[in-house]
C-alpha cells in the first residue's frame, strides 16, 4: 500500500489502450474511406451543389439520431421517435394555418411532452423501454393517422413560419443542417463541461452505483426520453418544411437510418459509451452511403436492407460482451 | 489409513499482477476432514475455484491419488471425484431435487432429450440415501429449508462418486454460514457419516466449528499457508492469532485513535423503526464522531436496517431524525441531500461506477466542491482528484483510469473518497466496508474510519467480524431476528468480548 512510486503505468498501459483508440477512430476512418470511394466514382461528389444536397438530407436524420443518443446512452432505446416526428409534421400542418408561428414552438414542446410521458412510464413502471416505446410507436402512429385522416396535408397558409428552414443558406449551406450540427456540438460541449455532464453515461454504465450516490436515476431517465421527444419534434419541423406538408408516416422511414447513425458512429447500444459527436459522424456516414448507393445505381428500396445490416453489423463489431450477462 | 488422496503443491495464482495465491500446499488423506481457515482475502476462494476447475493456476500442481491432474473445466474436476458444495447455494429453486442433483449430468436419467422421471428419481434417491436424508427427490427445491437445501447440495456433490474411480473428496465452502443451531448439528452428523467413504475439505472462518469437525487445520494468510495443526494440539485463540498474524489487535484497529464522544451532539436519532418482515422497533442515537456497530447474523435484519437508513429501502413505521428534524427518506437522493452516505457491500455494482474514471467516481455523489455554477472546474477537479488519490493512497496509474481496473481495496478507497469529498457528509453508513479486502487495505479503512470520527462524522458500521465491530465501535447493538437483543458500551478501555456479543446473536 505504501509503494506509491511503483511504476504501475508500465503495467497498465499497452494492454488495451491502442486497440480501444483504434476502435474509437473507426467510424471516422469509415467516413473518410466512404467519401474517397464515392469521390472516385463521382469526381464532383465534393462539389458545392452536391455537398448542399447532402446536407439537406442530413438535418432530419441527425436531429432524430441526436435525440436517440440521449436515450441509448442511458442504456435504453426509443422506438417511437420516428413516429413522433411524423406526428409532429401532422400537427404542424393542422396548426400552422390556425395559429401561425406559435405552432413552431408549440409542436416541439408537445413532442417533448410525449417523450417525458414515455420516460415516466419506463422509469416509474420499470418496464423495459423497448416494450414501452414499441407500444408508444403504435399509439402515436394511430394518433397521427386519425388526425390527418390518413392522408398527407399540404401546408400553404402559414408555411412561411417554417419555410426558412429549407430556404435559408449560410455561406451557401442549408441552415437546417447547420443548426442540427450546432445542436450536436452544443450537446457534446454540455456533456463535457457540466459538472454532472457524464450522468447519462454513468446511467448506462452503472445505474445502481449512480442511484446509490444519491442521483435520481428516475429523473435522469425521464429527461433523456424528454430530449429524444424534443429532437423528434425538431426533426418534424425540418421534414414538414422540406416537404411543404405534414404526413402521418412522413418520418417513419427515418427510424432505421437514424438508429443506424447512432450505432455506426460508435455509441454503445448497451449504453454508457458515446456522445453526440459520434452520432454526427454516424449520420454523415449514413448520408454519404445513401447518396453513394444511388450513385452506383442501387434502388432506393434496398436502402433499408443496408441500414438494417449496418445496425446489426456495427453492434456485432463493437459490443462489449464482457458486460452482458445473458443475451435475451 | 494414512494415504494421501489429494495433494496441492506450491500453488500460485495472480490476477492482473495481484497475487491471490502465493505458494499454497496442503494434503488430504483418506477419510479425513481437513479444515481450511483464513480471513477474507487469504486465498480460500481462489484455491477452491482452482480445485473446481474455474481458474487455472499460474504455478504449482494438483495431485489426485499421486497423479498430477489439471482441471480445465468444472467437469474435469467432477470426473476426478471432487465434489463442491458452494458457499452461495447453486440450486435451481423452481425445479425438483432430483433434477438439481443431476443438473447437466443426467446420464441414464435422460434418453433422447426426454427426462425418464422414474429413473432420475431412483438415481437421486440413491444419492440422498448416502447421507440418509429423508428429502424426497420429487420435492421442489423452493419448498425446502436452507438446511435441507444444503443437504441437497451435499447429495449433488456426492454424485461425483459414480463418475470417478476413486472415493470422492467433498469440498464444503463456508457451509455453516447460513445454518443455525439444529441445522448445524444435522450437517455435522452428515459430515461424520460422509467421512466413512469420503474425504472432506471444510472451509470456514468460524474457528470453533472448524476445530470441532476437522482432524487437521490449515491456516491461510495473504495467499500463503502459514500453519498446519492437529486438532488436539491447538485452540481457537491460537488459530485466530495464526490467521490474523499479529499479537495485538488493538494496534491493527487503531484503537488508540478512538476518541470519546461524550457530550457530542446527537446527529442521527432512530426511534421505533420497523420494516415489515425485516426488523422491528429499532431505536438508537448516533453522536457526532461516534461509531455505532450493529452485529448480527444473516437474517438478523441489520442489512435491511442499513439500507433503510440510506433510503434505499422503505420502512413501515418509526422515525429517523437528523439534527432533530424528521427525514422522509424515500430514496438515496434524499439521504445524500441531507448528508448521509453509504458504502455498500455490493461494491462492484452499487459502490463504484465501473467504466467511469477514478476522478468521475470521486465526484459522482457531490461535485459541488469542483463546480463553478453548473459547470465543472476542470483544473480544480483534476487537482482535487489527485489529492484524494494521494491522500487515501489509491493505487491507480492516474485519475483517468477506469475504476474497474483497480483492485477491490482501491475501489473501496475510491468509494470512500466519493463520500469524504462531499462537504455535506454528516453520517456514513458502512455495510461490510472491508469485505474481500486484503489486510493492508483493511488497516487503511480502519484508519479512515478514525479520521472520519475525528472530523465529527457519525458512522453506522456493519462489520465483517465481531473483532472488527468491537474494536471500531463506541456503541454496539446486537440484533437477532430483526430485534435489538443487547446494547454494549464499547468505549476505549471498556470493550466487550466476542462471546458477550455472540450470546445475543444466536
Amino acid at each position: 500500500m505504501t509503494a506509491q512510486t511503483e511504476p504501475m503505468a508500465t503495467r497498465w498501459l499497452g494492454d488495451s489502450s491502442l486497440k480501444d483508440r483504434l476502435i474509437a477512430a473507426l467510424p471516422l476512418i469509415v467516413l473518410i474511406a466512404l467519401v474517397a470511394v464515392v469521390s472516385a466514382q463521382q469526381p464532383n461528389f465534393l462539389g458545392m451543389s452536391n455537398v448542399r444536397g447532402l446536407l439537406e438530407g442530413l438535418a432530419p436524420i441527425l436531429l432524430l439520431a441526436i435525440g436517440q443518443t440521449f436515450v441509448i446512452l442511458t442504456g435504453g432505446i426509443d422506438l417511437s421517435f420516428a413516429v413522433v416526428s411524423s406526428l409532429s409534421t401532422v400537427l404542424l400542418a393542422l396548426w400552422l394555418p390556425e395559429i401561425g408561428p406559435v405552432a413552431v414552438v408549440l409542436v416541439p414542446l408537445i413532442t417533448l411532452g410525449t417523450g417525458l410521458l414515455t420516460g415516466i412510464v419506463v422509469a416509474v413502471a420499470q418496464v423495459p423501454s423497448f416494450i414501452v416505446t414499441l407500444g408508444a410507436m403504435g399509439l402515436w402512429s394511430g394518433v397521427a393517422l386519425t388526425l390527418s385522416s390518413a392522408s398527407t396535408i399540404r401546408i400553404s397558409e402559414g408555411y412561411q413560419a417554417i419555410g426558412w428552414i429549407t430556404d435559408m443558406r449560410i455561406a451557401g449551406l442549408p441552415v437546417s443542417a447547420l443548426i442540427a450540427i450546432a445542436l450536436a456540438v452544443i450537446a457534446a460541449v454540455a456533456f463535457k463541461t457540466l459538472s454532472r455532464g457524464r450522468t447519462l453515461h454513468a446511467m448506462g454504465l452503472a445505474e445502481k452505483a449512480l442511484l446509490m450516490s444519491g442521483n435520481s436515476t428516475r429523473m435522469i431517465r425521464i429527461a433523456a426520453f424528454g430530449m429524444c421527444g424534443l429532437f423528434s419534434g425538431l426533426a418534424g419541423l425540418v421534414l414538414a418544411s422540406s416537404q411543404y406538408s405534414g404526413g402521418p408516416t412522413l418520418g417513419d422511414t427515418l427510424m432505421l437510418p437514424a438508429i443506424a447513425a447512432v450505432v455506426i458512429g460508435g455509441n454503445a447500444i448497451t449504453g454508457g459509451v458515446g456522445g453526440p459527436m459520434k452520432t454526427l459522424v454516424g449520420a454523415l456516414i449514413i448520408i454519404v452511403l445513401r447518396v453513394g448507393l444511388s450513385a452506383i445505381g442501387v434502388p432506393a428500396a434496398y436502402e433499408q436492407i443496408v441500414y438494417g445490416a449496418i445496425i446489426v453489423g456495427a453492434v456485432v463489431l463493437t459490443i462489449d460482451r464482457s458486460r452482458l450477462g445473458i443475451v435475451k | 489409513m494414512n494415504d494421501v488422496v489429494l495433494e496441492v503443491r506450491n500453488l500460485r495464482k495472480e490476477f492482473r499482477g495481484v497475487v491471490a495465491l502465493d505458494d499454497i500446499s496442503f494434503e488430504v488423506r483418506r477419510h479425513e476432514v481437513v479444515g481450511l481457515i483464513g480471513e477474507n482475502g487469504a486465498g480460500k476462494s481462489t484455491l477452491l475455484k482452482i480445485l473446481s476447475g474455474v481458474y487455472q493456476p499460474d504455478g504449482g500442481e494438483i495431485l489426485r491419488m499421486g497423479q498430477t491432474v489439471s482441471f480445465k473445466t468444472a467437469g474435469d474436476s467432477a470426473a476426478a471425484g471432487i465434489g463442491m458444495v458452494h458457499q452461495e447455494q447453486s440450486l435451481v429453486t423452481s425445479v425438483s431435487v432430483a433434477e438439481n442433483i443431476f443438473l447437466g449430468e443426467e446420464g441414464r436419467g435422460v434418453r433422447g432429450g426426454v427426462f425418464r422421471w422414474g429413473e432420475l428419481r431412483r438415481m437421486a434417491q440413491a444419492q440422498l440415501d448416502k447421507i440418509k436424508s429423508p428429502i424426497l427427490p420429487k420435492a421442489k427445491v423452493e419448498s425446502l429449508t436452507f438446511a435441507e437445501r444444503q443437504m441437497v447440495e451435499l447429495a449433488k456433490a456426492l454424485s461425483v462418486e459414480e463418475r470417478a474411480e476413486n472415493e470422492p473428496v467433498i469440498v464444503l465452502d463456508e457451509p455453516t454460514s447460513v445454518l443455525e443451531g439444529d441445522e448445524l448439528e444435522v450437517l455435522f452428523e452428515q459430515i461424520e457419516r460422509l467421512r466413512k467413504f469420503a474425504s472432506i475439505i471444510f472451509v470456514s472462518h468460524r474457528l470453533d466449528e472448524v476445530l470441532r469437525i476437522s482432524d487437521r487445520v490449515y491456516v491461510f494468510k495473504d495467499g500463503q499457508q502459514v500453519a498446519v495443526r492437529n486438532r488436539n494440539e491447538v485452540d481457537t485463540d491460537e488459530l485466530h492469532r495464526l490467521m490474523v498474524g499479529r499479537e495485538s489487535t488493538s494496534e491493527f484497529y487503531h484503537e488508540g485513535a478512538q476518541l470519546s464522544v461524550e457530550g457530542n451532539p446527537v446527529l442521527l436519532e432512530v426511534s421505533g423503526l420497523s420494516k415489515h418482515k425485516a426488523f422491528e422497533d429499532v431505536s438508537f442515537a448516533l453522536r457526532a464522531g461516534e461509531v455505532v456497530g450493529i452485529a448480527g447474523v444473516l437474517g438478523s435484519g441489520r442489512e435491511e436496517l442499513s439500507r433503510v437508513l440510506f433510503g434505499a429501502e422503505p420502512f413501515s413505521s418509526g422515525t429517523i431524525e437528523l439534527d432533530g428534524r424528521g427525514l422522509p427518506l424515500r430514496s438515496p437522493v434524499e439521504a445524500v441531500k441531507v448528508g448521509i452516505g453509504y458504502i455498500p457491500a455490493e461494491r462492484r455494482i452499487e459502490g463504484v461506477a465501473q467504466g467511469m474514471s477514478v476522478q468521475e467516481n470521486i465526484f459522482l455523489a457531490d461535485p459541488s466542491t469542483v463546480s463553478r455554477g453548473p459547470f465543472l472546474d476542470a483544473r480544480k477537479a483534476a487537482a482535487e482528484a489527485d489529492r484524494w488519490v494521494k491522500g487515501l493512497k489509491i493505487k491507480t496509474p492516474n485519475r483517468q483510469t477506469d475504476v474497474a481496473n483497480l483492485s477491490g481495496g482501491n475501489q473501496q478507497k475510491v468509494v470512500l473518497a466519493k463520500w469524504l469529498s462531499s462537504p455535506r457528509l454528516r453520517v456514513l453508513i458502512l455495510d461490510h466496508p472491508t469485505r474481500g479486502l486484503d489486510v493492508g487495505a483493511k488497516e487503511d479503512v480502519y484508519r479512515f474510519i478514525r479520521e472520519l470520527c475525528a472530523r465529527g462524522i457519525g458512522v453506522v458500521l456493519l462489520a465483517d467480524t465481531l473483532e472488527e465491530t468491537i474494536a471500531l465501535s463506541h456503541t454496539i447493538l446486537v440484533m437477532r431476528d430483526g430485534v435489538v437483543q443487547n446494547r454494549f458500551d464499547a468505549h476505549p478501555g471498556n470493550k466487550p468480548k466476542p462471546v458477550d456479543l455472540v450470546e445475543g446473536m444466536v
